[in-house]
């Protein structure tokens, strides 16, 4: 087990430093704040490093402390966000395949709830047990975001009818 | 398992170049570099050991008041008049506030009452006695981040038959998560009855009763909509009680069947519906 030192610190943040910041970006709406967040969150990581009891779980782990960050500004700044305030856009039929979004583009006109999930699935590749400790939420909970986090997923990359049965 | 747009948004994911904040970079290295060095051994028993017990001694405040006097017991819970059930008390409460971590909760017990009663009082007792471990093991595991537990109790319904306790729990770490359960006791049998209980053994009530979901789930409030193909049915344990026109009314946890925008939804079933399968 390696000493916690604040040279190793300094190298797990380095090596997540983009999984935070995007996942900051999907609970924030500004760049400014996400971050604002994530240098919070290190703040924060550090002051309370003994309380991480494996190493090997440094990214769900810092992460749970930047989605708890996020979600603290947010009820600061916006009490109470309803979906429908954020309300996912779906393109219109018949858009040109040569303008379609790209993932993040995709992902970033998803619902909050499925936005951050979607991200740390596919992009952070943490199962859905480690997003559950993430985010706060039940398995099934975790399940039913991903599931229909997906099939938006699926229309706004214009690939809607595709057949699957995962998660 | 992993699908053929599993793998493709994955690959997307990797390949795509992700637009970071151009000082972005710089930053998340000035705060690290700011940092005061420090050497944190990987936990020990040893060390494990003081931080839960720093947190119990200095932040938990366990308040046991098992013999209220008449008003304070008035004052604490809603007091039934009629049935063997003398009335609902808080029994024990936590509270917990450390800046970062807060817990409130009231563990009720239903004081009179036969055996079924006591049943109720043991699972609320263990079902509570949980949630609290579970809160401090996550504030001993994430230090400085924000949790919530925060667990209330109702009497919902006493007649002279029927007896109804509500325990109604919202955990708060990055989002909410609102959960209950709901006791029931039938006074003339001292029983507790599950959803299951009140039907007629061999009848179709389950198909009734989940048609009826279904049908109110595709008929949404406006701008609301459910997880309808997450409904699998209604268990025979199913969160149930009566309102006061007699309506059974089917409660489900934030999350089981709407969007976290919804919170805990229930449905309301007429009456009418369910009536003639009843025992």
């Amino acid at each position: 087990m390696p000493a916690m030192t604040r040279d190793w610190f300094s190298g797990q943040v380095v090596r997540c430093q983009t999984a935070l910041f995007r996942t900051a970006r999907t609970i924030l709406k500004s760049d400014q704040d996400a971050e604002d967040a994530v240098q919070e969150a290190i703040l924060s990581a550090y002051a309370s490093l003994a309380a991480l009891r494996e190493p090997e779980k440094f990214k769900p782990w810092i992460l749970r402390i930047l989605t708890n960050k996020c979600y603290d500004v947010c009820r600061k700044s916006h009490p109470s966000v309803a979906l429908s305030d954020v309300e996912e856009v779906i393109p219109a039929s018949g858009t040109d395949c040569t303008e379609r979004l790209s993932l993040w583009q995709a992902v970033e006109q998803l619902p909050p709830d499925f936005r951050t999930v979607i991200t740390l699935f596919y992009y952070e590749d943490l199962n859905i047990r480690q997003i559950g400790g993430v985010l706060g939420l039940s398995q099934a909970a975790v399940k039913t975001r991903l599931h229909r986090g997906r099939e938006r997923l699926k229309i706004l990359l214009g690939e809607e009818g595709t057949n699957d049965g995962s998660v | 398992m992993m699908d053929q747009f599993d793998e493709r948004i994955r690959r997307m994911a990797r390949e795509e170049a992700f637009p970071l904040p151009e000082d972005y970079a710089g930053r998340v290295f000035a705060t690290c570099a700011a940092l005061e060095e420090k050497i944190v051994k990987t936990k020990t028993h040893k060390t494990f050991g003081r931080a839960l017990i720093g947190v119990a001694a200095a932040l938990a405040v366990f308040v046991a008041v098992p013999n209220l006097s008449a008003p304070a017991a008035a004052a604490m819970a809603r007091i039934p008049v009629l049935g063997p059930i003398v009335e609902v008390i808080t029994f024990r409460r936590y509270t917990h506030d450390d800046g970062h971590a807060h817990a409130d909760v009231s563990v009720p017990e239903v004081q009179g009452g036969g055996s079924a009663a006591a049943s109720v009082n043991a699972d609320v007792q263990q079902y509570t006695d949980q949630l609290i471990g579970q809160f401090k093991a996550d504030c001993a595991q994430l230090g400085e981040a924000y949790e919530g537990l925060n667990v209330s109790y109702r009497t919902v319904t006493d007649t002279e038959d029927w007896f109804t306790l509500r325990v109604d729990a919202l955990e708060t770490q990055a989002s909410g998560y609102q959960f209950s359960k709901i006791y029931n006791i039938d006074k003339k049998t001292d029983q507790v009855v599950k959803l299951d209980g009140l039907f007629k053994a061999g009848s179709n009530w389950q198909a009734v009763l989940t048609d009826e979901v279904k049908r109110q789930m595709e008929h949404p409030p406006e701008g609301e909509t459910y997880f309808a193909e997450d409904f699998t049915g209604v268990a025979a344990d199913r969160n149930y009680y009566f309102d006061a026109d007699g309506n059974l009314v089917l409660a489900f946890d934030e999350y089981e069947v709407a969007p976290g925008s919804m919170g805990a939804v229930e449905f309301t079933i007429a009456k009418s519906v369910y009536q003639a399968l009843l025992k």
